[in-house]
């Protein structure tokens, strides 16, 4: 329908506002009228005074309207300010900053023993990579330098991951370096490793009646997931035994026959090198071997640049595996198979035997 | 006088016939929905029940009538709508009619 009879003209304009205001007034109108209806239906039902039967309650939790106070009456941020004694060291500390302190002072929660390991690691670290530079300044020859590998690791673990704290972007830098899975478990390992050259005979033994043991190159830290862990093999943990209780020493539980270094041949060097060649196999690196500055791949997960191929390969992985097959009962056949599952190359009569002697 | 008739014939033809409008496209409820949650919004609502309840404990519960409260509330209604609640809807009405009506 067209309002061609209005147009918006001068005196007209008036007219359109007063129709504004008519509609307007009756809308208020309407609202009101709405109002009076709710309030007499309200009234005649017996619910309109429902809300005020209770003068004490009403007292009690009326709206409170004082400044610095919210309508409850309570204070913000009441607690800020106030100073706390700590029970462990008697210093006054700040409210909200009491919990993490107490974490850290009583030695408690996940954060304070992260941050201990990793002290206790960087400390060996440290005291260790000095003193091993001058021992093994002639066998480094062809290899890359066994201190600046550690201070490259350094740096890295230095940059923890443990603590919540640290930056996300290292997120992401666990991550490249391979499965995030394998990478986390061997940094947890690598923090709370045990170094054996801490341990007693005794505790060595019956640490590694219990753990996997292997000990890593790298950080010279025996592994302390169970016999079964995944990281290594069982003809590691064999040799870890062998070099750390002697060759007679009682080894895997699993295993029936002592690896007795008699049932070695000793193949070629170069041969017994190439076949040593494992995809993951981390190295056993006794403080005074020769050979051990030359392994690499110690965990793929960490360093996939760095693998090498070790000139003795004292990746006695695959060494033990053969080694116990040799032994020949049915309890290293066992280890056969677990061992050939998980590695692909099978390998002839190793000698492990000849190594060891040799450091002898 | 026919003069005066037809003005005022065409006046309420204009605005009977806006009315319509406002009705037929759905803009009256809208208007009156949002009029409604204002009020409620800056407190007019409460503001006008407190006074209801003065009324009717003046006229006595059982007798108070529609026609007690409307006569108190009404005038006192139209005068507490907040300026800012009135502008805004004289100006959507103005809106409105500028869109429909020119």
């Amino acid at each position: 329908m067209k309002m061609e009879d209005m147009p918006l003209s001068g005196p007209d304009n008036t007219k359109l506002e007063a129709l504004v205001n008519d509609i307007y007034s009756e809308l208020v109108e309407d609202a009101c009228l709405g109002l009076c209806f709710e309030v007499h239906r309200a009234v005649k039902q017996g619910y309109f005074f429902l809300d005020e039967t209770d003068q004490e309650s009403m007292k009690e939790f009326e709206i409170v309207d004082q400044p610095g106070v919210d309508i409850f009456g309570q204070v913000y941020n009441q607690w800020k300010n106030k100073e706390c004694e700590c029970p462990n060291c008697k210093r006054l500390i700040a409210a909200s900053r009491f919990a993490p302190h107490l974490e850290k002072c009583l030695g408690m929660g996940r954060n304070s023993s992260r941050i201990a390991n990793r002290r206790l690691a960087s400390n060996n670290n440290t005291s260790k990579s000095e003193s091993d530079q001058e021992d093994n300044d002639d066998l480094n020859d062809n290899d890359w330098s066994y201190g600046a590998e550690k201070r490259a690791k350094k740096r890295k673990s230095d940059k923890s991951q443990n603590s919540p704290r640290r930056s996300k972007t290292l997120k992401h830098k666990n991550g490249e370096l391979g499965s995030s899975m394998s990478a986390d478990p061997y940094k947890y390992n690598y923090n709370a490793g045990i170094n054996y050259e801490m341990l007693g005979p005794d505790e060595v033994r019956s640490f590694l009646t219990t753990q996997c043991g292997v000990i890593s190159e790298h950080t010279k830290k025996m592994c302390t997931r169970s016999q079964r862990c995944p990281q290594h093999t069982d003809e590691q943990r064999m040799a870890v035994r062998v070099f750390l209780l002697g060759p007679s020493a009682p080894v895997l539980p699993e295993a029936d026959s002592v690896a007795g270094p008699e049932s070695f041949d000793i193949p070629d060097g170069q041969a017994l090198m190439s076949r040593l060649q494992w995809e993951d196999s981390p190295e056993i690196s006794p403080s005074d071997s020769a050979s051990s500055k030359a392994s690499t791949n110690h965990s793929d997960s960490r360093r996939p640049k760095k693998k090498k191929r070790p000139p003795l390969g004292l990746n006695s992985g695959g060494g033990i595996g053969s080694l116990s097959g040799g032994g020949g009962s049915g309890g290293s056949q066992t280890n056969i198979s677990l061992s050939t599952k998980k590695k692909k190359p099978k390998l002839t009569a190793p000698s492990i035997s000849s190594i060891y002697d040799d450091l002898n | 006088m026919v003069f005066i008739n037809e003005k005022m014939n065409k006046e309420s033809r204009l605005k009977a016939t806006i009315n319509q409008r406002l009705t037929e496209l759905g803009e009256r409820e809208r208007l009156k929905e949002l009029l409604r949650a204002k009020l409620t919004e800056c407190g007019w609502k409460d503001q006008m029940k407190a006074h209801c309840k003065e009324v009717i404990r003046e006229k006595g519960l059982e007798h108070v009538t529609v026609e007690d409260l409307v006569v108190e509330i009404t005038p006192k209604g139209r005068a507490l709508v907040p300026d800012s609640v009135k502008k805004e809807l004289l100006q959507r009405i103005r809106a409105f009619l500028a869109q429909h009506a020119a």
